[in-house]
């Protein structure tokens, strides 16, 4: 059949195939450029609506506002109880702190900007009825967000080099650590984003303030600004068993070797089980690796569900209102 | 007899001559109905319990290990709880009071809003109502849960004075969301945005997990500007005497005189502003226009 051989014609644009028919390779898409292509459009447009609201020094100000002051807040803690007397716990909680930003914004990310389409916009319906996989423009979205929070994460890292007297020698840092860490720990911050996201496509206009909520509840049990040996045990246990927690660790001993663990240590459950102070960098990347694959594979599984709920139900052109 | 019965009247003009209290009942009856959606949502969408109360619970949690990591004193341990209770206002306040004329508007609600024989404050002074019902219940369990768990001892001799803070806290609070309101619409989509910029950084300058005496000058300005800085100090002193922690901010009871001032400020401030946005709304349509 001529139909079948002209399906695979490639056209420009939306113009016809030469013959005057209908082009099936169009319903079935282009492969990966199309993927590609549509990654980096959704990539575009979350960076524009994150970006072009205001001029560049206040949209730096808004960056970088939130990690400082959540460092702030903590450093002020530690003076007013310790005296500022230990600069390691000062590095960890600041450390802490700058990565949480990058986790806030990959969670946040993919969560708004369903909300954003659905609620504010009321794009949503279109976007998804469009020829692109949904999945790829909500990653395509977040990776933008997640851009913004990586400056302030890292900006608020300078600051607390320059400002707040955290030590700090580029000669020690482990960049293999570094470099297995941030791929391992990008990808998991962006499963529990695209997680959450599927949570946000059945809830209501309140879900905003839902990845700070989620995020609050994993700063607890991740060793972000303290070390989970403060825990009970159990609760110790549910921390090792997340991604992030072996990302922080992760990043701390590449950047600053030696320094305080969040995992290890005295009355950690890590230390009372395997008898060593804090976990080598190789079992921390195996660790990194086998719970983010847990989480990836999660995320999509929930995704897969929330995404058949919601047009089951028609929640996708839904929006709500309080 | 309703006020809301029809009376036959010769020109629209004298339809719209309502008596005051057929204006007093139409807001009240506004008010109402602005509230009523946010204390009906408390019951019909479970998924806050577990968002709004667990996870901010854990979220306050975290702060109170870092406190027992550093080995603090015990008081300071009630100072982050009774941190984490207020944010859940604080919260309301910036996502609920403040970018909800903006939400509003992109919902194509305002326009019926201006439109509507009532005034739009009533609109707002439901929304705080509703809102206050929400977080308190909030507050109330972060604030149960949190004292039982960690084993908070609060130390107060004067229950009235901190319970007529707390109420002034919030007054001074919602009344700054109404003004909020206003300026959040008119910045159209940077509003979304300042709702980030007003959570973290006012935590710092509220002294939300620490005596806000800390901070010098910087907390001095946060005492004179933000209702929760000053609320907070106030309760600390208050409901935590005898406790040795950073003074130097003001006592109580002028801090009670603070927080009376923020909310005369406020409120006048919004009804001037809602007045001046009506005005706007009226004369050039573009309040109705939306995502901006």
């Amino acid at each position: 059949m001529s139909g079948e051989i002209d399906a695979t014609t490639t056209t420009i644009g939306l113009a016809s195939p030469e013959w005057g028919g209908f082009d099936l390779a169009r319903t079935r898409g282009n492969g990966l450029p199309d993927v590609w292509r549509t990654f980096r459009t959704a990539a575009r447009l979350g960076w524009q609506m994150e970006a072009n609201w205001t001029d560049p020094v206040l949209f730096f100000i808004y960056s970088v506002a939130k990690p400082i002051s959540a460092a702030l807040i903590l450093v002020v803690m530690l003076d007013i109880i310790s005296g500022g007397a230990d600069p390691a716990f000062r590095a960890f909680v600041v450390v802490g702190t700058a990565l949480w930003a990058i986790v806030l914004a990959g969670i946040a990310g993919l969560a708004w900007s369903v909300l954003d389409d659905r609620e504010r916009y009321r794009m949503l319906r279109y976007v998804y009825v469009s020829p692109n996989d949904f999945i790829v423009i909500l990653l395509g979205r977040g990776v933008a967000r997640l851009a913004v929070g990586a400056v302030g994460g890292a900006i608020t890292i300078v600051v607390g080099v320059l400002v707040l007297g955290v030590p700090f020698d580029p000669a020690v840092i482990d960049w293999p650590l570094l470099a297995a860490s941030t791929a391992l720990g990008l990808v998991a911050i962006i499963a529990v984003g695209v997680m959450l996201a599927a949570i946000c496509l059945q809830t209501r206009q309140e879900s905003w303030s839902y990845p700070e909520a989620l995020a609050g509840g994993l700063f607890l049990i991740s060793g972000v600004v303290f070390p989970l040996a403060v825990l009970p045990d159990p609760v110790q246990a549910v921390g090792l068993m997340t991604p992030l927690t072996w990302w922080m660790e992760g990043m701390r001993q590449a950047v600053f070797p030696g320094g305080t663990s969040a995992i290890g240590g005295d009355g950690s459950l890590w230390t009372a089980v395997t008898g060593t102070l804090v976990p080598d960098p190789a079992f921390v990347i195996g660790a990194l690796l086998a719970t983010g694959a847990l989480v990836t594979l999660a995320a999509i599984g929930v995704f897969r569900v929330s995404e058949h709920r919601a047009k089951e139900r028609g929640l996708l052109d839904r929006t709500t209102g309080s | 007899m309703s006020v809301y019965e029809y009376r036959h009247t010769s020109s629209p003009q004298e339809a719209a001559d309502w008596t005051p209290r057929e204006q007093w009942l139409t807001d009240l009856r506004a008010v109402g109905g602005r509230a009523y959606p946010r204390v009906t949502g408390l019951f019909r969408e479970k998924s806050w319990l577990f968002f709004e109360i667990l996870l901010p619970f854990l979220s306050t949690s975290a702060f109170v290990f870092v406190y027992r990591a550093l080995e603090a004193p015990a008081e300071y341990i009630g100072f982050v709880v009774l941190g984490g209770a207020m944010t859940a206002f604080w919260l309301n306040v910036i996502w609920m009071m403040a970018s909800q004329l903006y939400w509003e508007k992109s919902q194509g609600n305002l326009e019926l809003y201006f439109a509507a024989p009532m005034s739009i404050m009533s609109v707002l002074f439901g929304m705080a109502l509703g809102g206050m019902v929400m977080s308190s219940t909030r507050a109330v369990i972060v604030l149960v849960v949190a004292t039982f768990i960690y084993g908070v001892q609060f130390s107060v001799d004067q229950w009235l004075l901190l319970a007529g803070v707390f109420l002034l806290t919030l007054s001074a609070l919602y009344g700054l969301g109404m003004i909020l309101a206003s300026l959040f619409l008119m910045w159209g989509r940077e509003a979304f945005h300042m709702t980030q910029l007003f959570t973290e950084p006012v935590y710092f300058v509220s002294g939300l997990n620490f005596p806000v005496a800390r901070l010098g000058l910087v907390g001095a300005l946060a005492l004179a500007t933000i209702p929760l800085a000053v609320g907070l100090d106030a309760m600390r002193q208050l409901a935590f005497v005898g406790a040795e922690f950073p003074i130097g901010t003001p006592a109580p009871e002028v801090e009670v005189l603070i927080l009376a001032g923020m909310t005369v400020i406020f409120l006048v401030a919004a009804r001037w502003m809602l007045r001046t946005l009506e005005r706007m709304a009226r004369r050039e349509g573009r309040l109705s226009v939306r995502w901006q």
